[in-house]
């Protein structure tokens, strides 16, 4: 029960069983002749075609590049250690002598002490496949390089017999291994089936009819080519190939694991769209997506692309390792890439030596180095609405605030005026609370740490002596400062946590998953004198607020002894918060401060940046709720206080008054800076904080061993030597010409997007375990063009479909139902079902619903509400999007990883877990349900039924336009007879009231009957294989 | 001048095909038209008909009862006196080596046990007071006291235990065993998942078929709404309008198949009929005024509340429909504060019924060829969790160094207690079962070597199993 073979003798037993019970399908039982469709000319054992795939599969777990699992010292893999002597002194191979290679003994042997492979194994070898090797070898055990790891080359064209039909140089190669197969191709597909082809293909849209009649009727030489440039200039193009390079990106809504929660990281998705619109350079799109942020002069944009490798998943669980699981990011990160640009299976190289690739472990982890270096912040993006909307918010703000003392409530004394009343009482209050202000204020002292250091995160002092920490962050950080300050008998300590833009949420904290974004949880705050402790009497918080549980937090409880409680301050991030510590007794001021500070709790939760201040004042004792500015203003004598100062207070002492608390509130609401969209970013670590990257035994991430350098398998060229090794000449190198690997993928990927599957079928795979190509000179001509052309998706795109190959009808002859059953050789056009996506935004077309909006925040299309709800941790309650949103493209819906969107996943969408290079295509009952009753196609359904309801047209004539509308060609006398009689049917059970109208038809204000007969008909046609399927 | 290859006749379609699906002899059929698949084609045979595995397994079919977010067993199954003696001190560090906790200090006090353990039936099994039902059946089950797990967060020791790997993108068990076995069901889904009480940390991932053809995934039963999704027509349709449409669909498709000639066509056909069929038997499933009070009280399922017991009593009626695999996830067993009280009420909810479907299998001649598997994710710590910050107090933390779950039926030895923890209970003294090797004996008794269930993904042969995972003989009948 090994996996598939590679081998299309697959279909076999399913057409017999078809034909046993469709009496109107022939299907011969001719077995189907697998050299046919894989053998080139047959000239020997060819090392690559027959050889290498034996040794892979059978040899090189043991015998190949794994210095840790290699056996006896033997090697195979490499020519010269394979014929030289192994640990047993004999040699595996002597070329030309099958006698005397152990090789050839080993693998014939009976006796299962000595056999090879080894019973144990469990992978023995075929008749067959003893025969290629012992050829092999006597033949001279001729090594060649892998196919994939040579530069393409560009073969001369090929002769064809058929050489009016070429359009191409595709359609060369195409034809001559057709020719060499005794096939011929199929004639070219008829107009309307062409161009519902390639709109899907181009746009992910079909034609509407006017389309397909414009096309049909213009008879001029070139109208095909126009079709195609008129549907590569589209804006929807960028749509339709962002969501395959989507797959490739893993990209999704939320954040996944447990918790699942929503991150925003769309605005990386339209800058996919944005980018494939403008047909950028796919060298270009490579770099900006890994290294964006290293351009020189780096814009928003290319810092917006490197959300590529922050589709990765973010576990918020309580009490996870944050670093375990950011190293199992740069494992995906690290897989992802080779499979997307060197279409290697590198991430079998975490654990150990691939045991078929020649890419080490300590290679793998050299390549982590590469991308490992970055910081993971929140990009916020400039929106000038919002700057506008905040400024306006603040003007009304300053208007209520001029307004606010007229809303203090007073109670008629029968003596003065409310007014007068009211004045009075303010005066009288404001007065007291300056004065109560000011007996608190005292002097702060800045004092700036000598040394600051952590057991992790780096702690970098300011100019103004505050203290910012950048780098990783554990769950539990300590911080340790040491102050030399020449202020004697201090009294007392000021904490000031200070927001930063470059922190989480502005900061002060660090939290950025989990716990509230820019929160932190100081747990313990100790000092000393650098030899006995100094003891704190008592201590203050501004404010004070906890996240989990309802237990109080208090800058009280980080001098508890108990680093589980402690001080946060959950519901007012982005502002600056201070704690007072005042000593049992004034220090003696021998210069010596030490202070220690415990954060965290069941996750990461340090402070991000602080700054700490000492006072001689006896008085210090509260921490006061009021801006920076104040600690100034306070100390002033009433004669000195700024007017404008004095309002600032006065303000501050109206908002915080219990008496206008709730006309405070919305003022505070008001002023509250504007939540800017936000995207995730690479950011590189800034060089005096480099992160190390070591091999990890075993690949498990608590067994790093050494450290290791960036760097590139060496059977691939070699970094640039000029350049430092990092994100940016990485990404450079894997789309430099030298490199074998990254135009050949590319292209074959595209390939297999109009093709149904490859040229290469395992599009992941291009080692020595994948598939070879069927057409490698065609794939070489497409990578090396492909390059030429300045690595043009665009121009790729339009090179495959003006080619005769992809024009030609799909249909699948009884010849080609036997010869070539997946296609392979392409002597039809292809016919594959439409990826989920392309469904429904097919459906939302036809029934003239689609919203043609590109781009923004994803959207909430309807589905039953307990699909992200029922049995899922991280529920999501999912409200419909109102208005055009509940139409958009599919590319658009809100993508929940631990529960995604029920129709997608129905039809094989991916989960945005892992980087998927292609996806399955299904054929299931669960299918056939969601088209006949999920919400979307009911409603399109009804959307044509109260269209076609209002048309004045005959029956058939409305069934002729209706088809064409949902399957675009033109329908049948039968067909349209069969729908028509179909329609009359239901028609008339609508009209007696056997089946309710307004019930099928959902609303709409025509004829209820009328309209749910042409819904039941729109039904049909909806659900007809024909309408999800590309033909 | 092109050779255009001889097409399919067209047939005049009304003639063939009139007399409408439905009507056609679909039965032999129904089991491979649960669907095709891209990904399966070239493998030798339909992706879901019935297949041999690779030696006769006592299993046929699997119930998996998992019980999400870790039961305590200190509570439940590994009785630990010296706890009580312990309790209120610290462990001392060599015990707790380097590990890693979710919530608590790796020096937090010891909390003894919550409940009193007595032993029962001829086997002598021990289990707390909190399981009196699984006492009832205790000679039918096997219980492993000595598993233990690489994962101590929920999400990924979920995903482990379901899939072998931490990450999501590897196929779950259900999806390996109906990869090994294909399906038996004629009308219903042949890996299904259902879910009771809070929402389940692993996600989708549990169930998914990773690399493996998509038709493996298990398929939701849901609580609220349809039970399979659109499994119900939309409002105002009656039987006579879907037979209708249904019947219409299917004679434009044959007309279709004739023309292009794709297989592909044949097989949404019959999808189509396939899943008419579930429209009527989704339905009769969850029906269950059949059963007889007699069951519904065993289970103690009241018909209409959408409980743990209704789930185990469907899964034993699926199973008679020839359902392959069965998930009944049950979360609620976090159990971070007020360990005592979490274990009182999840056992409430789940003892009875997962002891009634062993009951009532045996019963009905269906045990021996039906593995059931109880258990969780990993286990609790011997000590307590404990955080004013958070408002816990007498609570259990993530433990994944030993845990306890049981098997039944399904080529299990019967009447067993299999594998010890030392007398703290926190490490594996005697016997241990990897997670890998509970995997490997599931296998094991489906009839597959697990080193030899194998599929090609990115370049190399994957297994449940990993590279690891040895069967656990001990403990076969």
């Amino acid at each position: 029960m090994t996996g598939a073979p590679r081998l299309p003798s697959g279909s076999r037993s399913r057409l017999l069983r078809i034909r046993s019970w469709l009496p109107l399908v022939w299907i011969s039982t001719f077995s189907l002749s697998v050299s046919a469709v894989t053998a080139w000319a047959d000239t020997g054992p060819d090392f690559n075609r027959d050889v290498r795939p034996i040794l892979s599969q059978h040899c090189f777990k043991c015998h190949g590049p794994d210095d840790a699992a290699r056996q006896s010292g033997l090697r195979l893999d490499l020519r010269e250690r394979a014929v030289a002597a192994a640990d047993s002194g004999l040699a595996a191979i002597v070329p030309g002598n099958t006698d005397q290679s152990e090789l050839v003994r080993r693998i014939s042997s009976k006796d299962e002490s000595e056999m090879m492979p080894p019973p144990e194994a469990k992978r023995p070898l075929t008749d067959e496949q003893r025969d290629i090797l012992q050829r092999w070898v006597a033949a001279g055990a001729d090594y060649r390089p892998h196919w994939a790891f040579v530069p393409p080359r560009q073969a001369p064209l090929p002769a064809v017999e058929l050489r009016d039909w070429a359009r191409s140089p595709i359609d060369t190669f195409i034809l001559a291994r057709l020719d060499a197969e005794g096939l011929s191709p199929s004639r070219p597909a008829d107009r309307a089936t062409l161009i519902r082809r390639v709109s899907l293909d181009v746009v992910g849209l079909p034609p509407t009819p006017e389309e397909v009649d414009q096309f049909v009727a213009d008879d001029s030489e070139d109208a095909y080519e126009r079709l195609v440039d008129r549907l590569l200039a589209s804006p929807h193009y960028g749509e339709r190939w962002a969501r395959r390079w989507l797959d490739l990106a893993r990209y999704a809504d939320t954040n996944g694991y447990e918790k699942d929660r929503p991150r925003s990281i769309w605005p990386y998705r339209d800058w996919v769209i944005n980018a494939l619109n403008a047909g950028m350079a796919f060298d270009q799109f490579t770099v900006e997506q890994l290294a964006g942020d290293l351009l020189p002069g780096a814009t928003l944009e290319q810092r917006i692309a490197t959300g590529f490798h922050r589709n990765t998943m973010l576990n918020e669980e309580g009490g996870i390792d944050p670093l375990e699981f950011r190293f199992h990011a740069m494992t995906d990160r690290v897989a992802t890439t080779g499979t997307v640009w060197l279409g290697l299976t590198i991430g079998c190289a975490q654990c150990h030596s691939h045991k078929f690739d020649p890419v080490s472990h300590r290679e793998y982890y050299q390549l982590m180095a590469l991308l490992n270096n970055a910081d993971e912040p929140e990009l916020a993006l400039p929106q000038p609405t919002l700057d506008e909307q905040h400024r306006r918010n603040v003007e009304q703000a300053q208007r209520l605030l001029v307004e606010l003392p007229d809303e203090f409530p007073v109670e008629a004394d029968g003596e003065s005026t409310p007014d007068e009343q009211r004045r009075a009482e303010l005066d009288r209050r404001w007065s007291e609370w300056l004065a109560q202000q000011r007996s608190a204020a005292v002097e702060w002292t800045p004092v700036r740490p000598v040394e600051a250091t952590s057991n992790l995160p780096l702690l970098t002092v300011q100019p103004d002596d505050s203290v910012f920490a950048s780098g990783d962050f554990t769950k539990h950080d300590t911080y340790q400062l040491r102050f030399a300050t020449e202020v004697r008998g201090i009294t007392a300590l000021r904490l000031e946590a200070l927001p930063d833009p470059r922190l989480p949420a502005d900061g002060p904290g660090m939290t950025y998953y989990e716990g509230t974004k820019g929160d932190f949880f100081l747990g313990e705050f100790q000092l000393s004198d650098g030899e006995r402790p100094l003891k704190i009497a008592r201590a203050s918080s501004s404010y004070a607020k906890n996240r989990f549980g309802s237990d109080p937090v208090s800058a009280e409880l980080t001098i508890d002894g108990d680093p589980q409680t402690g001080w946060s301050v959950d519901g007012r991030t982005g502002e600056r918060h201070t704690a007072v510590y005042v000593l049992e007794s004034p220090s003696s001021g021998e210069g010596e401060l030490h202070l220690i500070m415990m954060f965290g709790r069941h996750f990461a939760s340090s402070l991000g940046r602080f700054r700490i201040s000492v006072t001689t004042d006896p008085r210090a004792g509260q921490a006061l709720d009021l801006p920076e500015e104040a600690d100034r203003w306070l100390l002033l004598p009433d004669e000195q206080l700024p007017e404008e100062a004095r309002e600032q207070l006065r303000r501050t002492f109206l908002l915080n008054m219990p008496e206008l608390a709730e006309p405070a509130k919305h003022i505070r609401e008001l002023l509250k800076p504007p939540a800017h969209p936000t995207t995730l970013v690479m950011q590189e670590r800034p060089p005096e904080n480099p992160r190390p990257t070591y091999r990890h035994h075993r690949g498990e991430f608590l067994q790093p061993r050494e450290q290791v350098e960036p760097g590139v398998p060496a059977f691939l060229p070699v970094l640039p030597s000029d350049e430092a090794a990092n994100r940016l000449s990485f990404a450079r190198w894997l789309v430099s010409e030298e490199n074998p690997l990254t135009a050949r993928v590319t292209a074959n990927r595209q390939w297999a997007a109009f093709f149904g599957r490859g040229l290469v079928a395992t599009v992941g795979d291009f080692g020595y375990q994948g598939d070879p190509p069927s057409h490698p000179e065609l794939l070489d001509w497409l990578a090396v063009e492909f390059m030429h052309h300045g690595w043009s998706l665009k121009w790729l795109h339009r090179q495959i479909v003006l080619s005769a190959t992809y024009r030609q009808s799909s249909r699948v002859t009884q010849t080609l139902a036997e010869r070539d059953p997946e296609n392979r050789l392409l002597a039809r056009g292809p016919r594959v079902r439409l990826e989920a996506e392309l469904i429904r935004d097919s459906t939302l077309l036809s029934s003239g619903l689609l919203s043609h909006k590109i781009g923004g925040p994803s959207v909430f299309p309807p589905q039953p509400a307990n699909v992200t709800t029922e049995g899922t941790y991280g529920a999501l309650s999912w409200t419909s999007s109102p208005g055009e949103d509940r139409y958009r493209r599919s590319l658009y819906t809100f993508s929940k990883r631990t529960a995604p969107f029920a129709m997608y996943t129905t039809f094989d969408g991916p989960t945005g877990e892992e980087c998927v290079a292609r996806r399955d295509v299904s054929n299931t009952p669960l299918q056939a349900l969601t088209l006949l009753n999920d919400v979307v196609f009911v409603e399109a359904a009804q959307a044509l039924g109260a269209e076609f309801a209002r048309r004045s047209e005959s029956v058939e004539d409305r069934i002729a336009f209706l088809f064409r509308r949902v399957l675009v060609r033109s329908a049948e006398p039968e067909e349209i007879e069969a729908l028509a009689a179909f329609y009359q049917d239901q028609r008339a059970r609508f009209e007696t009231g056997e089946l309710d109208a307004k019930a099928v038809a959902g609303g709409g204000d025509g004829d209820a009957t009328e309209q749910a007969a042409w819904t039941v008909v729109a039904r049909i046609l909806l659900n007809l294989d024909e309408a999800i399927t590309k033909n | 001048m092109i050779n255009i290859c001889r097409e399919v006749t067209r047939r005049h379609f009304f003639r063939d095909c009139g007399v409408g699906l439905g009507k056609l002899a679909l039965a032999g059929l129904l089991t491979d038209a649960f669907g095709s698949s891209a990904a399966a084609k070239s493998s030798t045979d339909s992706p879901l008909a019935p297949k041999q595995p690779h030696f006769p397994g006592r299993a046929k079919r699997v119930i998996h009862l998992f019980m999400a977010g870790a039961p305590s067993q200190l509570e439940m199954f590994d009785n630990k006196p010296e706890l009580k003696r312990l309790a209120g001190k610290p462990l001392p560090p060599s015990v707790i080596g380097g590990q890693r906790y979710a919530f608590i200090r790796a020096d937090a006090a010891v909390l003894g046990p919550q409940y009193e353990f007595a032993r029962h039936g001829q086997s002598e099994g021990e289990l707390s007071e909190m399981l009196p039902h699984l006492a009832q059946v205790i000679d039918d089950v096997c219980i492993l006291r000595s598993v233990h797990t690489d994962q101590f967060n929920h999400a990924p020791a979920q995903i482990f235990f379901n899939t072998g790997f931490a990450q999501p993108g590897r196929p779950s068990l259900g999806s390996w065993v109906l990869y090994g076995l294909g399906a038996e069901a004629q009308d219903l889904p042949a890996f299904v998942v259902m879910s009771t009480g809070s929402g389940i940390s692993g996600g989708a991932a549990l169930w998914s078929s990773g690399f493996l053809p998509t038709l493996y995934t298990g398929v939701r039963f849901r609580n609220q709404g349809d039970p399979i999704l659109n499994v119900t027509s939309p409002s105002g349709f009656d039987a006579r309008l879907e037979r209708d449409s249904l019947d219409l669909i299917g004679r434009l498709n044959q007309r279709q198949l004739a023309v292009e000639g794709d297989p592909e066509i044949a097989t949404r056909i019959a999808s189509y009929e396939m899943a008419f069929r579930l429209q009527t038997s989704a339905p009769e499933l969850m029906d269950l005024s059949g059963e007889t009070q007699e069951t519904l009280d065993l289970y103690g399922c009241q018909p209409d509340k959408p409980t743990f017991a209704r789930a185990c009593l469907l899964a034993r009626r699926m199973l008679e429909r020839g359902v392959r695999f069965i998930n009944i996830y049950h979360e609620g067993w976090d159990a971070h504060s007020d360990v005592a009280g979490n274990v009182k009420r999840n056992c409430a909810a789940t003892d009875q019924a997962s002891a009634a479907l062993v009951a009532d299998l045996k019963q009905r001649g269906m045990l021996d060829d039906t593995l059931v598997i109880w258990g969780g994710e990993f286990g609790r710590t011997p000590m307590v969790e404990t955080n004013p910050a958070l408002g816990r107090s007498l609570g259990r933390d993530h433990h994944p160094q030993a845990f306890s779950m049981w098997l039944a039926g399904g080529g299990i030895r019967p009447g067993m207690t299999y594998g010890a923890t030392d007398e703290l209970g926190f490490h594996v003294a005697e016997q241990p079962v990897h997670v890998h090797d509970v995997q490997a004996t599931i296998l094991d008794c489906l009839g597959f070597d697990h080193e030899r269930l194998t599929y090609r993904h990115a370049g190399r042969d994957f297994r449940l199993t990993d590279v690891h995972g040895h069967v656990v003989r001990d403990i076969l009948a």
